[in-house]
């Protein structure tokens, strides 16, 4: 049962991944001509009819996932590694150093993560705000979480042996703490890609993502609003890819994290 | 609802009118993830006012007959057939039921405490689910912990890890027995008790017996426990593993063991061979271990142990005794240079001994090994076992992965494990079999001395003298010295020297019968 699960969420993540990454090719259908009038309801050749310019709806979804979801993996790859390093530190060490650092992520985590964003956004140009803004507010949360972890597993006979061996901290920390961890660690991963879609999304609808007419989920959202009443395919259809996205990924980790 | 007409006759008495009957079990199979069975057709029952108990050898499915009797299997295991009665109605909705009627003291008290909630919070909890008046309740939860022989005044803010492993075992069977449950469960009762804690232990089941009313359900591989406890007793037969036969007892002699376990190193390894790392010196000054002046603090500050002078020679076989919560476990985590030492010096194999691990050689890393306490925590839930063997062997006796592989084999089979067992994960082995992995984790790289923390706890009597025989073996063949802190009697009576711990330090004495 366990392992139909793990092999469910795996594929279903897969698939989404796949269609999100690869669509483009493997539609073969050209997200930017205009093929019919504004708003088109789906009918033959427009499965989910044309958007504001007349372009094909389904060929703008398909193509539009790539550079959002590789964005947002990779800013919550980048949070996750800063924060379970930060927190392997944080929890095995007691110096100043340490303290101040989760000092500085504990202030972190009061300012508002859209502010802290926008600033980001102000300063960088588009990709590197949402990492910044994704490492900014996610790798605290995994800090706090992973420090915790080690902070416990410090007493844990194995790491106590570990020590008795001779292991210097580096090496138990990644030989027998990390892995002791791993269901843990695999669970925030899949929480900060979640933070890290919704933050691309989130940037994206405001505009600054890829310019226009590149096709982005987010960006159709915005552009598709207005005709809610003469397609509503055209919205409804970025929306649930976005959803699909972070729920896929989300339901891995946790399949993952309670593996035993 | 089903649970409805269920909880109905749990709550009073029989739908017939009869006194109620308590716990029974018919033809219980609990199958595994491969779908192996790991109990088979068990029938047990239990009438109020028994005490039933559960033996057999490691392995066999003690915990797991638990587990199942509460309906609270862990993931892989299913019962694949068999039905559970609490006083003549199916259990269904066991976690109400559970919550209202059993208190259960699992098999590793000091992980099953909550880590952040004092002894006396620990205690309370149950006691909540009794509908006790919340002003009663913190009255009545200290006199709990004084009735396992826990003073309220000093031990009732302390939390899990400023207590002893006796002292957390006690902690948890005041827990489990804070609500006078109707079922009470208890899985190894005993393990970490000295023995003034074990007799108090035994009266408080002993009373709960007379009076009649409840069931209990013991696990235990202390025979005298058993028999002095126990109205009747069921033995689960060793587990049905076809794939795997255990090792019948006392195929592998003690000799055979030995010349395996010092089979010298692969020729790309330059250290010596097991039992090579020998005194320097000769003549009185022969100790393996030689300490002075060791005096030890509690984590607070307050003194714990002071002046403590001792000596073990190679082959000796040192006994450490003492109350629970006396430093025993401190003592040797200080040897082992994982806690801070306040004042003494040591010497091992006739070199100084620094305190702090880290600054110690590879030979005295290799010379000492530990086995800790708490058999849940001493291996790596992440890791299987023969990685948690191969590790040593490689680091310490410069193995290549191969040699490991092979030597980490020989070092199950010397401990009595079957060769599948270095495929598994901790989850998968039962407290005896981790216990026994933990040993073998500790020979591994071939120690002058053993630093063993209650190593027989987790053991029934038959694995526990295999255990034991594995290091007299050891003792004969390798100049292995042993130094083991145990209130087991069976552990002490082998044992060249007892030290006893008694206020605050240490007092050294040839053998005596006066071991209790």
């Amino acid at each position: 049962m366990r392992a139909f699960r793990t092999r469910a969420a795996a594929l279903a993540a897969g698939c989404v991944l796949v269609i999100a990454l690869g669509g483009e090719a493997l539609a073969g259908r050209d997200p930017i001509r205009t093929v019919a009038v504004p708003w088109a309801a789906a009918g033959p050749g427009l499965p989910l009819g044309a958007d504001a310019l007349g372009r094909d709806v389904l060929a703008r979804v398909l193509a539009g996932g790539r550079e959002l979801t590789l964005l947002a993996l990779a800013a919550a790859a980048a949070a996750c590694a800063l924060g379970v390093a930060g927190g392997l530190w944080a929890g095995w060490s007691r110096s100043r150093a340490v303290r101040t650092v989760t000092a500085l992520s504990d202030l972190l985590l009061v300012l508002p993560l859209l502010l802290v964003a926008m600033l980001a956004v102000v300063v960088l140009p588009g990709p590197s705000a949402v990492v910044a803004g994704t490492v900014l507010g996610g790798a605290p949360l995994t800090l706090r979480v992973v420090a915790d972890a080690t902070a416990q597993a410090r007493h844990a006979g194995y790491v106590e042996v570990a020590l008795a061996r001779g292991e210097r901290g580096l090496s138990v920390l990644c030989r027998e703490v990390l892995p002791a961890h791993a269901g843990l660690i695999g669970a925030d991963l899949g929480q900060r890609t979640v933070l890290a879609v919704q933050l691309t999304a989130a940037l994206n609808v405001l505009g600054f993502g890829p310019p226009p007419p590149a096709p982005d989920w987010a960006a159709m959202l915005r552009e598709n609003l207005p005709g809610i009443g003469l397609n509503p395919a055209a919205l409804l259809a970025p929306a649930v890819a976005l959803a699909l996205l972070a729920g896929t990924v989300a339901g891995l980790s946790h399949v993952l994290a309670a593996r035993p | 609802m089903s649970g409805r007409a269920a909880g109905q006759a749990v709550n009073g008495r029989a739908p017939d009118g009869r006194a109620p009957d308590g716990l029974t079990v018919s033809g219980l199979t609990v199958t595994g993830p491969d779908g192996a069975p790991v109990v088979r057709d068990l029938d047990l029952s239990a009438a109020r006012g028994e005490v039933l108990a559960l033996t057999g050898p490691s392995g066999a499915g003690k915990t797991t007959v638990l587990r199942a009797v509460l309906g609270a299997l862990p993931p892989g295991l299913t019962r694949a057939a068999g039905r559970v009665e609490w006083d003549r109605a199916p259990l269904s909705a066991t976690r109400h039921w559970r919550r209202r009627h059993v208190g259960y003291l699992g098999q590793d008290p000091s992980s099953a405490l909550h880590p952040l909630l004092t002894a006396r919070a620990a205690v309370l909890e149950p006691l909540r689910a009794l509908g006790l008046p919340r002003a009663e309740r913190p009255a009545r939860a200290e006199r709990m912990l004084a009735e396992v022989g826990l003073e309220p005044a000093e031990f009732a803010g302390r939390l899990p890890h400023q207590l002893s492993g006796g002292q957390a075992q006690r902690v948890a069977l005041a827990r489990a027995l804070a609500a006078d449950p109707d079922l009470l469960i208890l899985d190894e009762p005993t393990s970490a008790l000295d023995p003034a804690a074990l007799a108090t232990a035994v009266a408080l089941i002993r009373r709960r017996r007379a009076e009649g009313r409840s069931v209990t359900l013991v696990v235990s591989h202390d025979g005298s426990v058993v028999t002095g406890l126990a109205d009747r007793i069921t033995r689960l037969g060793a587990p049905p593993a076809p794939s795997a036969p255990a090792a019948p007892v006392g195929a592998v002699r003690p000799a055979d063991r030995i010349t395996r376990l010092g089979a010298p190193p692969a020729p790309s390894a330059p250290a010596a061979p097991v039992g090579a790392v020998r005194p320097a010196a000769a003549g009185p000054a022969d100790a393996v271990l030689a300490a002075d002046g060791l005096s030890l603090d509690r984590p607070d500050g307050a003194p714990l142990l002071g002046g403590v002078r001792m000596t073990v020679a190679p082959g000796e076989f040192v006994a450490v005794l003492g109350p629970s919560g006396c430093g025993k476990s401190t003592l040797l985590r200080a040897l082992a240079g994982l806690c801070p030492v306040r004042a003494g010096r040591a010497t091992l194999l006739g070199e100084p001994l620094p305190w702090p691990v880290r600054d110690r050689s590879v030979r005295a890393l290799r010379a000492l090994a530990l086995v800790g306490q708490d058999p849940l925590a001493a291996l790596n839930p992440a890791r299987p076992v023969a990685a948690a063997l191969r590790r040593p062997l490689r680091l310490l006796r410069g193995l290549d992965r191969a040699a490991a592989s092979a030597e980490a084999e020989r070092l199950l089979a010397a401990v009595g494990l079957p060769a599948d067992t270095a495929h598994r994960r901790p989850a998968a082995l039962s407290g005896g079999q981790r216990q026994r992995v933990a040993l073998a984790r500790a020979l591994a790289a071939g120690p002058a001395l053993l630093l063993a923390d209650e190593i027989t706890a987790a053991l029934d009597a038959e694995a526990a003298e295999r255990v034991l025989d594995l290091l007299d073996g050891l003792r004969r063949d390798t100049g292995l010295a042993v130094l083991a802190v145990t209130h087991d009697e069976a552990v002490a009576a082998r044992a060249d020297r007892v030290l006893r711990i008694d206020h605050c330090t240490i007092n050294d004495r040839r053998k005596t019968t006066d071991v209790r």
